[in-house]
């Protein structure tokens, strides 16, 4: 992985250091990012966005805390290991909020669950090909 | 829009702090042009300092950097009171003024050359990679450059001696978006690398977005919002209440800062609350439509 392989929005409402932290959980989550795969440098990071490298290392350090990420002596930041039902937990705790805004959204439009959950069905097959 | 509390920390003369401003006040004839500023600087951040045209942001600058005398308060650069630098607090400020005059007859080669032996830590390496990346032109004396060009000229004669603090008044406000792009990469390198502070004043907020740590909003002279951007970001939430809600809603909420009522009585709030707090009661039901903020809304909200 390298820097450019986030996707930063500066001006979006999300802080810059969440943004990072909500990628690195979704692709450790995903089996993008496998335990022991190195990151980018905070200054790779911070350079290739011309963003603060305070910010980069605040979304490390976080994700340090959370036992995403551990620091490798002499070698940055690297995929910790974790048991695989935990994974599995965060995979859906990553999901939970988009599926609470369609839900509140269909509910908006008085939509029917069912069909709303059939065309969910009928996109994942179509985005999957 | 009600007035913003902004929390100050204790201002006065410390020597480790690499700016503070205690009341700051500057009047031309009867216009109050600063009202009563007070600001802190702690090593290593990176302040955005954000106002419309007029708001005073160059007045509070040159009253910070001793350019011009407050009518009231006073500022140290740390420590020393900002009318009284020595040599010495010199050596360690970087400045950028909004329209750099200096060293006009010189070309920039001749400009840097000439600057960099009073300088013990100047970044050869640093000025040699500007000029590689080329975008100023290097045969014509910097007083026939475009206005863009001779920013860059100054902002590289402000980086190169690695300063510990950098005040940079409207940098971007001449620069190509490329230029904006490696600008706003060379500050924050240089902050990251050397611990350098920086003020840099602004109406882009999308300037802002990337590099700072904290963002002031002056307006009218005031300083109305001092926080970190973090922090900002995630705790201003606007809310749309439909007129069913909106009517049995008490008149005024904690962390309300401003209430717009549309025309079919729904209301349009804009809350500041910690995301630990959670919403009043009232508000916590999923017929209201929250909304985080962009620093860009923020702005309007706050001063427009």
């Amino acid at each position: 992985m390298d820097g450019i392989d986030f996707h930063i929005q500066p001006s979006a409402p999300e802080p810059i250091y969440r943004q990072i932290v909500e990628q690195v959980r979704r692709l450790v989550a995903g089996g993008q990012l496998a335990p022991g795969d190195v990151l980018p440098s905070v200054r790779e990071v911070a350079a290739t966005h011309a963003i603060n490298p305070m910010t980069v290392s605040k979304a490390y350090s976080l994700l340090e805390t959370e036992g995403v990420l551990e620091r490798l002596r002499g070698k940055g930041m690297a995929v910790a290991a974790r048991p695989a039902a935990a994974a599995e937990d965060a995979r859906w705790a990553l999901i939970a909020p988009a599926l609470q805004a369609v839900a509140r959204q269909a509910r908006e439009l008085e939509l029917a669950p069912g069909e709303v959950l059939a065309r969910l069905m009928r996109t994942m097959e179509e985005t999957s090909e | 829009m009600k007035p913003v509390v902004v929390e100050h920390a204790i201002a006065s003369a410390d020597s480790k702090a690499p700016l503070v401003a205690a009341g700051l006040t500057r009047r031309y004839g009867q216009r109050e042009v600063l009202s009563n500023v007070t600001l802190r600087l702690e090593p290593g951040q990176v302040l955005g300092l954000l106002g419309r045209n007029g708001a005073g942001k160059t007045t509070l600058i040159q009253c910070l950097l001793g350019l011009c005398a407050p009518d009231e308060g006073e500022s140290w650069l740390w420590g020393t009171p900002s009318l009284a630098l020595t040599d010495g607090i010199k050596q360690r400020l970087g400045y950028v003024a909004q329209t750099p005059e200096a060293f006009g007859w010189m070309t920039i080669s001749e400009m840097l050359d000439f600057v960099a032996p009073f300088y013990p830590q100047w970044d050869h390496d640093y000025v040699r990679r500007v000029r590689e990346r080329g975008g100023i032109s290097v045969g014509k004396p910097l007083a026939k450059l475009s206005p863009g060009e001779r920013q860059q000229a100054a902002i590289i004669r402000a980086l190169a001696p690695r300063p510990d603090l950098l005040v940079l008044d409207e940098p971007a406000a001449a620069l190509d978006p490329v230029a904006r792009r490696a600008l706003l990469r060379d500050i924050a390198e240089h902050a990251a690398s050397w611990g350098c502070t920086v003020l840099y004043s602004t109406h882009i907020v999308s300037d802002l977005d990337r590099i700072a740590s904290h963002v002031a909003i002056l307006h009218h002279g005031k300083l109305l919002l001092h926080e970190e951007l973090d922090a900002l970001k995630e705790r201003h939430l606007r809310l749309h209440v439909p007129a069913a809600i909106a009517a049995g809603l008490e008149p005024s909420l904690s962390g309300e800062l401003s209430r717009h009522r549309l025309d079919d009585g729904a209301l349009r709030l804009l809350l500041l609350c910690a995301p630990e707090a959670g919403l009043p009661a009232a508000l916590d039901v999923p017929e209201v439509r929250r909304e985080t903020l962009t620093l860009d809304d923020l702005f309007v909200e706050v001063a427009g």
